[in-house]
């Protein structure tokens, strides 16, 4: 070998994922490929919680798209990421019906607790802190969205229990709360994401 | 066909009228709800059945005839969107559903997603065979992700039973579905935003005209409409145009997802017949505000508030009254803004919102919305505003009325006029004393 350094090569995403990548793209019709760039950045992202430049590019490739294309859709929204998040990233509703429930002192209850402030992931790679807006859950405030799960009504004490249980890596099962005309007698302890 | 003659009975304006029944919200909660079986054995798909055996105008009539409208927001009147599509020329047609739930205050669509989707499946595909689409889109907000899950299964339940893909139960008709999630973008309730979104590209609006039924998805005739309408059309084919009319107010036919939010004895949502009171909604149903309150901001964040009164709790809920307090009745989503937080701060919250959402597209909007308004917030909760500051706010909204692109400017401008206009008095103090009239509140339940 020459001293030249060899380019550092990246193994494609979809590489042994081609099932996956047939299945995506056949959604759409023909004439709308590029609809499947956001599934796409979805896919990648929920493997490798963030979407980094080199998988830009092979989403680009895959679609016939320019990175810049790709790149301009992926930061158009808050929720595709740039840079790795953490193992649970926790993204905290501050809009009005929320910080009417108390959400603002939460969100500086968890900047304290984890030491970090919004946008930021710890060293370890556990703990990631965003706040975002409006997640729909104004009856059940305040909310806490822990990666793709909502944990609702959360009070001080189920915010330090939910704290400690991600700590020791287990992540509780989210109690599915209704509010208004269909309130359950007893919570309905069914897990997040069918 | 019906109509609503004058011999015709009183309309049903309240949940405690007897002939009230829950529709839409029946199944809710109900462990199993979003099951194909459950569904079935709650004569789930037999509306669908009955308008596959109607000509299409004649369930666009039905529609148009129950006074059913949209129920995202604007409320145009559905059967009459539909009628807009082109006649069928050979091009693929859509039907798409925005469930890009987000405005502040709104969450009935998503319940509706995860616990009774196939009654969205059933609403898409009647409209569908009314519209003669085949291929129906639904765009799910990208936090939605249990209702997406929910959906997902279910279509998958409804293909594998004959109700979705080649001759749909049974019928001639080829009908499909295309579940797309979205990535976090309010923008994307905006119609056509939504659309360039589907198609992968930056969400930012279209210029209107052509309208989606000329050129919506891939440039292709298309329809739009919330789930909330999807779903209500489920029971308009079922039981018919003249139940549908029979509730509500003279503009305002059916029943309504009302939400609650704030600090009430029971938020939540509540399915009420269109025309119902605040006071029934708020006082009766959610168990009345748990401290004083000042103000109710009827239909989500952009739509304006109006101060809590006796003369405001006895408003019926419908579109016309909500339009002659100058307010709008929006999605139905409730906030009760108790007496103790200060209303600049609370519209700071607001106008953080729109600002965090704004695409960008327009000067108003970006310069006004994502850039000043906030500013100019922040200036006055730090206690050093000025008289002209405020008078540079409200011309400032004043600019933004009806000079962007899409209703995002408007939807953070209006509400942000409103709260000048009832509650002046809070800003003025925060100029004039350099704190707000009510300091900002540290509570979190323990």
């Amino acid at each position: 070998m020459s001293s030249r350094q060899p380019l550092p090569t990246v193994t494609p995403f979809f590489a042994d994922k081609q099932e996956r990548l047939s299945e995506i793209l056949a959604r759409y019709p023909e004439y709308g490929r590029r609809s499947a760039l956001m599934p796409l950045l979805w896919e990648v992202q929920r493997a490798e919680r963030h979407v980094s430049e080199a998988r830009v590019e092979e989403i680009a490739e895959i679609l016939g798209l320019h990175a810049t294309e790709v790149k301009g859709v992926m930061s158009f929204y808050g929720t595709y990421h740039e840079h790795p998040v953490g193992r649970y990233h926790l993204q905290v509703c501050r809009t009005l019906s929320c910080s009417l429930a108390g959400a603002d002192t939460l969100a500086d209850f968890l900047e304290d607790e984890l030491d970090l402030v919004n946008g930021e992931t710890d060293p370890e790679g556990r703990f990631s802190l965003q706040y975002v807006e409006c997640l729909g859950s104004c009856g059940t405030a305040p909310v806490l969205q822990v990666n793709d799960t909502y944990f609702e009504r959360v009070s001080r004490s189920r915010c330090r229990a939910l704290l400690d249980a991600m700590r020791r890596d287990t992540l509780p099962e989210p109690t599915l709360e209704r509010g208004g005309d269909n309130e359950p007698n007893a919570p309905d302890q069914e897990g997040g994401a069918a | 066909m019906s109509d609503t003659a004058s011999s015709a009975p009183k309309p049903i304006t309240s949940r405690f009228d007897p002939r009230f029944e829950p529709t839409l919200y029946a199944h809710v909660g109900v462990p199993g709800s979003h099951t194909l079986s459950y569904y079935r054995s709650h004569g789930g798909y037999e509306a669908a059945s009955k308008a596959l055996g109607l000509e299409p105008k004649a369930v666009v009539d039905e529609v148009k005839a129950s006074g059913l409208r949209g129920r995202g927001g604007a409320g145009f009147p559905t059967g009459v969107k539909w009628s807009f599509m082109p006649p069928v020329d050979g091009r693929q047609r859509f039907i798409v559903c925005n469930a890009d739930e987000s405005e502040p205050g709104s969450f009935k669509d998503r319940y509706l997603l995860e616990d009774d989707p196939h009654q969205l499946i059933e609403g898409m595909l009647i409209a569908g065979w009314a519209i003669q689409a085949t291929i129906g889109v639904v765009y799910v907000r990208g936090e939605y992700y249990h209702a997406y899950g929910r959906l997902a299964a279910a279509i998958d339940e409804a293909r594998a039973a004959g109700i979705l893909g080649r001759g749909v139960l049974g019928s001639e008709f080829d009908f499909d579905l295309i579940l797309h999630r979205g990535a976090g973008a309010y923008i994307c309730g905006e119609e056509t935003a939504l659309m360039n979104s589907f198609e992968g590209l930056r969400a930012n609006p279209r210029l209107k005209p052509p309208f989606p039924a000329q050129a919506g998805v891939y440039g292709l005739p298309s329809t739009i409409n919330n789930v909330e309408s999807f779903c209500a059309a489920v029971h308009i084919v079922a039981r018919g145009a003249a139940w549908h009319a029979a509730m509500g107010t003279d503009d305002s036919k059916g029943m309504k997802l009302y939400q609650v939010s704030g600090p009430v004895a029971r938020p939540g949502v509540y399915e009420v017949p269109m025309g119902a009171t605040f006071r029934e909604l708020i006082m009766e149903l959610a168990g009345g505000p748990s401290e004083p309150a000042k103000a109710i901001i009827p239909g989500g964040s952009s739509t304006p508030l109006l101060p809590w009164s006796d003369a405001t709790l006895d408003l019926p809920m419908d579109y016309g009254t909500m339009a002659k307090h100058r307010s709008m009745l929006g999605t139905g989503g409730v906030i009760v803004i108790p007496e103790r937080k200060c209303i600049v701060d609370a519209y700071y919250n607001v106008v953080r919102f729109y600002a965090h959402e704004s695409c960008g597209k327009c000067t108003p909007c970006r310069e006004g919305i994502a850039t000043w308004l906030p500013k100019m917030y922040q200036k006055l909760l730090a206690g050093q505003g000025t008289h002209e500051d405020l008078a540079l706010m409200e011309d400032m909204v004043k600019h933004m009325r009806g000079t962007a692109f899409c209703p995002l400017a408007d939807a953070c401008a209006m509400p942000v006029q409103a709260s000048f206009e009832h509650f002046r008095h809070e800003y003025e103090h925060l100029v004039d004393q350099g704190e707000s009239l009510y300091p900002r509140r540290r509570e979190w339940a323990a």
